[in-house]
Parts: C-alpha cells; sequence; structure tokens
C-alpha cells in the first residue's frame, strides 16, 4: 500500500555533473517497492515549487527501512531535493505505480535505459539476481558524462553495455543500435524480453524495434505527474490494449508508468485528440 | 475552559459534517483511489470528480502547468459517467462515515437534471453540487456560470427533480459574484460553493506554446486564496445560505480566513496532490485554534470578520 510519510534524507552522493543518490527512510517502500515503480517527493516544508516530483525507486534496503533514489537536477523540484542536506526533511508518498513483470524462465531480460532512465533496473537487476537471473542492462546517453551511474551496476557483477551518441563511452550510437547489435549476435540463445525507461523517443524506437521482430517489450513512461495517485487525471497516456477498438486515455501513475509497449499509442502515431484544441 | 476537545462537527444544508473538511471536486478523484492511503472517514466530506451522463475522455495533454504558489489544469472533465459512479463507486464509499457530494456536469440543462435524476434513488449520496463554473469544455460550464439568467435556469431545473441538498458552485470569473449567489437561492439552492478555478493562461516563451494543450486553464492552489477569501466574503453577505469555502487552503489559518468571512465549512483542492496528510494537520491546527481562543466550537467563528472602524 502506498503509504505518506514525512521522511528525512539519511545520505547523499553526488555523483558527477547534477547527478546524485539520495537515501531516505521510509519502511513501506523498502520492503514494498519493486522494479518500475516510484515515490512521490518533495523536498522540505518549503511551498515552491507546489508538487511533488516523481521518481523510481532505485534500490531498496528493507532491513534498515531505506531506499534510494538516482536524481537528476534538472528544475526547481529537483534541485530542491539534490541540495538538502542529510537529516533534513522531505516529503514522501509510495510506493506507487505498476511495476515491470517478470521475465519467464526462458525468457532473455534485455534492460534498455536512457539517461535517469536507468533507475529502476538496479532494482530490478537484484530482484532478477535474488531469483537466480542475470540481467543485461544496455545504458545509453548523448555523453559519457551522462552515463554517472554505473558502479553500483559494476560492483554486483550485472553486466552493462553502455552506449554513447558521441561515441565517448562504450558503443558508437544510439542504445538502441547497442540493443539490436547483441540480438543480432542471436542474445544468449534465448527469447528476449524488452525493458524500457528513458525519454519518449528512445522508448518509441525501442517499441518500435520490438514490433519489428516481434519481441515482447514493458516501457516506463515519463509523463508529468500532478498527485501519483490517479485524481489529477494529467498523468494521461493514450493506450490501446488489444481488445480495444479505440485508445483510452489511462492513468501513467496507477495503470502505469510501466505499459505494454505494444499498447502505447505514441505521439504521431495516430489520428490525435489533440489537433484543433491547441490554440 | 473546557476539558473536553472543542466541537468540530457542522450542519451543512441539512448534511451533517464531522468537521469542515471537506475534498474538492476533481482534485480526490472518486475518493476511493485514497483508501489506503488516508482515513477517509477522518473526512467531514467529499466531492467526486464532475460526472456528466456518459464518459469523457478530457482534454488532450499537457493537462497541468505549475505556477507561482499555484496549478493551472485544463482536464476538461475525464470522467467515468454517473451510472458508472454509482453503480461502481458509491458502495465502496458506503464503507466510510463521509459525507459523499457528487458534482454534477451537464452539457445543456436537460443533461444537468438527468444526471441528478440518476442520482436521486442512489443510496449514499449526501447532496449534489451543480458545476456551472468549469472553464475547460467547450460546451456547458462556465457558459452556465457566467450568466444570472442561466445560472437561474440551470439550477432550477435540477432543483425540479431533486430533493437532495443543491449546492452550485459558483465560477470566480465574473464581475460581481453575488448577484450569482442571488441567483442561484431564488432557483432554490441549500448552499453554494465558492469559488472554482480562475481562467488563466501560461506560455512556454521558447516555443511561444501556452502550456496547456487547450490553450488556457483553471487556476487553483495557494495564489488564488485571497481572491476566494473575498469572494466568499462578499457572498456571504448576499445570501443567508451555507458557503463551502474553497481556493487555495493548505493549513487551518487558511481555512479558518474562510470561516471567518462567512463560510460553514471549506473545501480543499490542489493541496491533495501536495500531502494527503494534509488533512490531519488541518484538523489538529483547528482544534489548536479554538483551544487557544477559548472557543467550543468552530461554529463560533463563523462569519465573525471584525471590520475596524476607519480613523
Ligand atoms: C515514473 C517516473 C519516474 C521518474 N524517475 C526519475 C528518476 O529516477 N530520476 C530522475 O532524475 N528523474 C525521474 N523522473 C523525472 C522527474 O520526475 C523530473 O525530472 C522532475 O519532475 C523534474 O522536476 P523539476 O522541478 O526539477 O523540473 P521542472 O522545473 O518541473 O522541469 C524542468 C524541465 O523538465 C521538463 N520535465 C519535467 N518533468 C518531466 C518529466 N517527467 N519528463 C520529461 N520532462 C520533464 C519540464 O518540462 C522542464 O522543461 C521520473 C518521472 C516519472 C514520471
Ligand atoms: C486538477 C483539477 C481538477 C478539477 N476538477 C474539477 C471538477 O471536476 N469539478 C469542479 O467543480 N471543480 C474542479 N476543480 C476545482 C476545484 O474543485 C477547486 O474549486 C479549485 O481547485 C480551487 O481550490 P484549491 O485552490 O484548493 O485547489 C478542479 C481543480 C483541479 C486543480
Ligand atoms: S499523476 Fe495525478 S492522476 Fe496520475
Amino acid at each position: 500500500m502506498p503509504t505518506n510519510r514525512d521522511v528525512v534524507l539519511v545520505d547523499k552522493q553526488a555523483l558527477g555533473g547534477p547527478y546524485f543518490v539520495l537515501t531516505f527512510e521510509h519502511a513501506e517502500v523498502a520492503t514494498e517497492g519493486r522494479a518500475g515503480q516510484f515515490v512521490m517527493i518533495k523536498a522540505g516544508q518549503s511551498a515552491e515549487p507546489p508538487l511533488r516530483r516523481p521518481f523510481s525507486i532505485l534500490a531498496t534496503d528493507p532491513a534498515q527501512g531505506r531506499f534510494r533514489l538516482f536524481v537528476k537536477a534538472i528544475g526547481q523540484g529537483t534541485r530542491a531535493l539534490c541540495a538538502l542536506q542529510p537529516g533534513e526533511p522531505a516529503q514522501c508518498l509510495g510506493p506507487l505505480g505498476r511495476p515491470f513483470t517478470a521475465p519467464a524462465a526462458d525468457e532473455e531480460p534485455l534492460l534498455v535505459a536512457g539517461g535517469y532512465g536507468i533507475a529502476p533496473f538496479l532494482l530490478m537487476s537484484h530482484e532478477l539476481r535474488a531469483r537466480g537471473v542475470t540481467a543485461r542492462v544496455f545504458y545509453g546517453g548523448r555523453t559519457a558524462a551522462e552515463l554517472q551511474l554505473r558502479e553500483p551496476f559494476a560492483a554486483a557483477g550485472v553486466p552493462l553495455v553502455l552506449s554513447t551518441d558521441d561515441g565517448s563511452l562504450g558503443f558508437p550510437g544510439r542504445v538502441t543500435g547497442a540493443l539490436e547489435a547483441h540480438l543480432d549476435r542471436g542474445g544468449d540463445g534465448r527469447r528476449p524480453r524488452l525493458y524500457a525507461c528513458g525519454p519518449d523517443p528512445m522508448l518509441h524506437a525501442v517499441a518500435a524495434l520490438a514490433a519489428r521482430r516481434g519481441l515482447a517489450a514493458e516501457v516506463s513512461l515519463d509523463p508529468w505527474m500532478g498527485c501519483g495517485v490517479g485524481t489529477c487525471l494529467g498523468c494521461v497516456v493514450k493506450i490501446q490494449g488489444p481488445e480495444q477498438e479505440r485508445w483510452k486515455y489511462r492513468c501513467a501513475c496507477t495503470e502505469g508508468p510501466v505499459f505494454d509497449a505494444t499498447h502505447v499509442v505514441w505521439p504521431g502515431d495516430a489520428t490525435s485528440a489533440a489537433a484543433g484544441a491547441a490554440r | 475552559m473546557s476539558s473536553s476537545p472543542p466541537n468540530l462537527a457542522v450542519d451543512f444544508a441539512g448534511v451533517k459534517l464531522k468537521n469542515p473538511l471537506v475534498a474538492a471536486s476533481g482534485t480526490f478523484g472518486y475518493g476511493v483511489e485514497y483508501e489506503g492511503i488516508l482515513d477517509l472517514s477522518r473526512l467531514g466530506g467529499l466531492v467526486s470528480k464532475g460526472l456528466y451522463m456518459t464518459p469523457r475522455d478530457g482534454n488532450p495533454t499537457p493537462r497541468l502547468a505549475e505556477t507561482p504558489h499555484g496549478l493551472l489544469n485544463a482536464i476538461g472533465l475525464q470522467g467515468v459517467g454517473v451510472r458508472a459512479f454509482a453503480r461502481d463507486v458509491l458502495p465502496r464509499l458506503a464503507r466510510h462515515d463521509t459525507a459523499v457530494f457528487v458534482n454534477v456536469c451537464g452539457d445543456s440543462i436537460d443533461e444537468y437534471a438527468e444526471v441528478a435524476a440518476v442520482l436521486e434513488d442512489a443510496p449514499g449520496v449526501a447532496g449534489l453540487e451543480i458545476n456551472i463554473s468549469c472553464p475547460n469544455v467547450k460546451k456547458g460550464g462556465l457558459a452556465f456560470g457566467n450568466d444570472p439568467a442561466m445560472t437561474h435556469a440551470v439550477v432550477a431545473a435540477v432543483r425540479k427533480v431533486t430533493k437532495r441538498p443543491l449546492i452550485p458552485k459558483l465560477s470566480p470569473n465574473v464581475s460581481d459574484i453575488a448577484t450569482f449567489a442571488r441567483a442561484c437561492a431564488d432557483a432554490g439552492a441549500d448552499g453554494l460553493s465558492c469559488i472554482n478555478t480562475l481562467l488563466g493562461m501560461a506560455i512556454d516563451v521558447e516555443t511561444r506554446r501556452p502550456k496547456l494543450a487547450y490553450g488556457t486553464g483553471g487556476l487553483s492552489g495557494p495564489a488564488i486564496r485571497p481572491v476566494a477569501v473575498r469572494m466568499t466574503w462578499q457572498v456571504a453577505r448576499a445570501v443567508k445560505l451555507p458557503i463551502f469555502g474553497i481556493g487555495g487552503i493548505s493549513c487551518a489559518a487558511d481555512a479558518l480566513e474562510f470561516l471567518i468571512a462567512g463560510a460553514t465549512a471549506v473545501q480543499i483542492g490542489t493541496a491533495n496532490f501536495v500531502d494527503a496528510g494534509v488533512y490531519e494537520k488541518i484538523l489538529t491546527g483547528l482544534t489548536d485554534y479554538l483551544v487557544r481562543h477559548g472557543l467550543t466550537d468552530i461554529r463560533q467563528v463563523v462569519g465573525t470578520l471584525e471590520i475596524p472602524e476607519r480613523t
């Protein structure tokens, strides 16, 4: 059950540039949080910005009742969070949303991340490890500077395939390029199952690739969220299940953020209800 | 000094509220979303998301934009429709000891009356809030709320089909809100909700596009509180009906402003998104305030605004 708590920051690690790993105390998130789920959190008691922000759960420590976030400071809310000092308060509701679905025994889990989209895949690697499965993680960014969350994967012995658009680190090109190279080599022989989290164009590319190759894929979407619990209706995305004649707006916070990639109606894919509305 | 805790219960248009805090329409879903996150029985009441006869998609995204101390929304009344609400949601809400108000919408006067008629036999409805003030739909909504004759017509039409407490929700996007309050009272309203969102707009200067896909939106949150308090005060002086004060409430002092201005109870909107624990914090704050002022009953605060003589 999502639990609303006033929490405190217990540890902060500055990685390179705008990237931070933040540790908070929150028993329910620590024990119940699953890969792909998120929390809504806001720093301190300050009135601005008004709303909490969504972040994927990076890691959990049930024994200590703690969880971690990987945060890229890009605006007012994320900067306030990353400016917290240990001992300072935050307000946190979680765990929220629908997690990734575990792979079947005959499936090879391939985790595809762009930028801060790497966050859910550390927890996922741990969950899979607990079931005796080793995940392969593809981690792409524009430059090497965007790939700041490498060490925890190395420490856990999870194979990490890096890629950069500018070729400064790992595979030169898009993360989907690195993924295709692996698939073209035949993967590890099992049926590949894709899990993706990152910017929309990347998710769209993964969905298209999965459709082309007939692979199962789940994507974690990243819309603007106001409440995290299905009441503001600000986070809706167009979803069309196989049995449906027409898309419906679904809350990414409660029915996602993880969706079957084939169910997502991507912007530009279909006639948009937005036509004629935005003026 | 009394030793028992002060009374927070109020009577709103014949509906008993165990405290004056009610969740505002559109900011609390259908209530059931918060089951397990907070104890719904701690609320004085809740108002459902706006409901039409049929399900609605609502507006395209983006639908929300933050503004200084505020939130701009153009959700466009996405919803499941009144029949699904009555069938699926009301029985679940009945498990909680809280007053359930339904926010009634319509594209036409007839539709308002139809929605109200569907609810007439539905168990567990404490009252109807008539939404004549949504700025984010092309038909109905505001069109009924910024013309006193239309306001009168909608309220009168719903009055004909319901015996339930009838609470029109006033729009702040008018020049004299008292006129609208009187039109509602004349048409048979039992109470008033004051206010809905203020029509606003935000622009992304890089793309030169509106931040909301709909273009304009309704402004809520602390930014609108002074406007809402002023309007509550004006409405309280214009009519004898009980008033829900609404707009930017996020702490006990905010709620007290509305009560002092003449509201019988208050609704909490945007603050629900910020902190689901807001009700407990406000309840504690109200009790503290009453004790500190030597009062035994929240009703002793209502309409007690003092205007000092000008010297
Ligand atoms: C389910 C989910 C999980 C997320 N997990 C993480 C995570 O693990 N780590 C992390 O760093 N971030 C994550 N995010 C994104 C994070 O919530 C946003 O970066 C944050 O809300 C920005 O807030 P801000 O106040 O700093 O920026 P704002 O001032 O609100 O925005 C700064 C800029 O970023 C854009 N922006 C804001 N929110 C988003 C968004 N959700 N997607 C795309 N663009 C946006 C704005 O339009 C603006 O241009 C996640 C988002 C979702 C929905
Ligand atoms: C996202 C959102 C959706 C809303 N939907 C409705 C609605 O369906 N019906 C309605 O009468 N008011 C609706 N409102 C208005 C609120 O009920 C309330 O009147 C307004 O937000 C002012 O209160 P606040 O400042 O506490 O949020 C909505 C407000 C927001 C922010
Ligand atoms: S974030 Fe509010 S409904 Fe999803």
